[in-house]
């Protein structure tokens, strides 16, 4: 479903990405870990060219993205969700859900507010639908952050700390949304450090660190048996 | 000479006239600067660079020449340039063409300020639901900066009212030259001035509780 080989990414003369390579299969959940400013939130934008990268190969479902494919039908199959959500202040929930389904997707209004509720439903928030998000808790914010990406019926979900902008009573509404998720079987990238939400969803963990993927194993082999030093310290820090 | 205040009072309707000519002239000037300045915002920010470099050239050398010296260019300079008759009303087309040339100028600073204060957490959500350059701009950016950018906006609008006395060196027969003339004719400088910026801060001030009105009604919903 993804394949990235060699992956290098320069903010100048600052090299971010020093060669990075990883297969995610369909419905595979990779959750990805390591240090601030290793690179995690860079790699997850090279994915769906939020970021241009400088060297290496990406394919997506099938599609290479090089620099003159079409952007936007990648986008279109890859969703994405920020730490901070970045909901669109100026629309209720409904019409930041609606939105794009009309105008990239080219859904009827009915149909996209159709869309729009079955999502609210799904992620629990059917009464908030008519609300604007500074009236929405952070969690709330983020559940509809996530019902915004499934509009456009991604086939690839990309989370980059979904939970860590959230206070701690709300992070297991989240972490619940993005279970239900991968169980449907939607393939999942997730910059993460919430340990359970790896050991019981993650298929794969990924260290990452100074650019490039450490170590990357099952959940139960990565936390319980690393074998790259580095990783172990990372996790004595973080467990 | 003794003050005569009854000219003043015999010439307002004559002034009042002038002020409504001033306001015209205005509005004109600013709506043509929405138009150029929105135009000029967006090349500013382009990627290409032929697009960047020309609004950059426009913006600096209409904010750093004087209102003064580009109303004679667009009067006097322009029709030696492309060889035309001027026609009957040039001062007044000639008047909002200068102003509304100037104030493109500030208004694209103002617009561009606007949509740069949008955070770019906005515009990057957009993009990664494929939306493009475009529809990002029309859907998320543009509704939001359009509320920031009212307020200085308006300011502009108060600027440009008070700059447009300036086009009375081209026989432009808004307010301050109607009172030229007055003056003119009476000798009364005093009460026909007076009047005359009596008249302008009127206007000003009107326009600003105006403005912030509407700023008080836009802080309520601060982002929406
Ligand atoms: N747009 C940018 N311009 C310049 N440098 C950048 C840019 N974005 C990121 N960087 C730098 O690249 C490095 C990696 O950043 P990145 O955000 O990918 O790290 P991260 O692993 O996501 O960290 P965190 O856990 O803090 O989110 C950092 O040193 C950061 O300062
Ligand atoms: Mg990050």
């Amino acid at each position: 479903m993804i394949s990235v080989k060699n992956l290098h990414k320069y903010f100048g003369k600052l090299e971010v990405l020093k060669g990075v390579n990883l297969e995610v299969k369909e419905k595979e959940v990779v959750v990805v870990i390591g240090p601030s400013g290793s690179g995690k939130s860079t790699f997850l934008r090279c994915l769906n060219k939020l970021e241009e990268p400088n060297d290496g190969e990406i394919v997506i479902d099938g599609i290479p993205l090089s620099s003159d494919t079409n952007v936007n039908a990648i986008r279109r199959e890859v969703g994405m969700v920020f730490q901070r959500f970045n909901l669109f202040p100026h629309m209720t929930a409904l019409e930041n859900i609606a939105l794009s389904p009309q105008i990239v997707r080219k859904l009827k209004k009915d149909e996209a507010v159709a869309v729009g509720l079955e999502l609210l439903r799904k992620v629990g928030l059917s009464e908030k639908a008519y609300e604007y998000p500074e009236r929405l808790s952070g969690g709330q914010q983020q559940r509809v952050a996530i019902a915004r990406a499934l509009a456009m019926k991604p086939k690839i979900m990309l989370f980059d700390e979904p939970t860590s902008a959230l206070d701690p009573e709300m992070v297991g509404e989240v972490l619940a949304v993005m279970k239900d998720l991968a169980q449907e079987g939607m393939t999942m990238v997730v910059v993460s450090h919430e340990m359970g939400f790896a050991r019981e969803v993650g298929d794969r963990v990924i260290f990452m660190d100074e650019g490039v993927i450490m170590e990357a194993g099952t959940p139960e082999a990565l936390f319980n048996r690393p074998q790259n030093l580095r990783t172990k310290a990372f996790l004595s820090k973080i467990l | 000479m003794v003050i005569d205040w009854s000219v003043a009072i015999r010439s307002l309707p004559i002034l009042l006239k002038g002020a409504v000519i001033t306001l015209e002239l205005t509005a004109g000037a600013v709506a043509m600067g929405v138009v150029i300045g929105m135009f000029m915002a967006l090349a500013r920010l382009s990627k290409r660079w032929p697009l960047r470099a020309f609004a950059t050239a426009y913006i600096d050398f209409l904010r750093g020449t004087p209102l003064l010296v580009q109303i004679f260019l667009v009067y006097f300079a322009a029709p030696q340039l492309f060889h035309f008759q001027p026609p009957d009303k040039y001062p007044y087309i000639a008047g909002i063409l200068a102003m509304g040339l100037n104030s493109g100028a500030y208004i694209a600073e103002i617009f561009r300020a606007g949509i740069q204060s949008i955070d770019r957490g906005q515009s990057e959500a957009a993009r990664s639901l494929g939306m493009t350059q475009a529809q990002a701009l029309r859907y998320i950016i543009l509704p939001q900066a359009i509320k920031r950018v009212i307020p200085p906006l308006g300011n502009e609008f108060i600027a440009m009212l008070k700059d447009s006395s300036l086009v009375a060196v081209i026989a432009m027969e808004e307010l301050f030259y109607s009172g030229k003339l007055i003056v003119g004719n009476t000798l009364q400088s005093f009460p026909i001035y007076g009047t005359v910026a009596l008249i302008y801060l009127a206007m000003t001030m009107t326009i600003s509780r105006i403005l912030g009105v509407v700023e008080r009604r836009l802080g309520k919903s601060d982002i929406r």
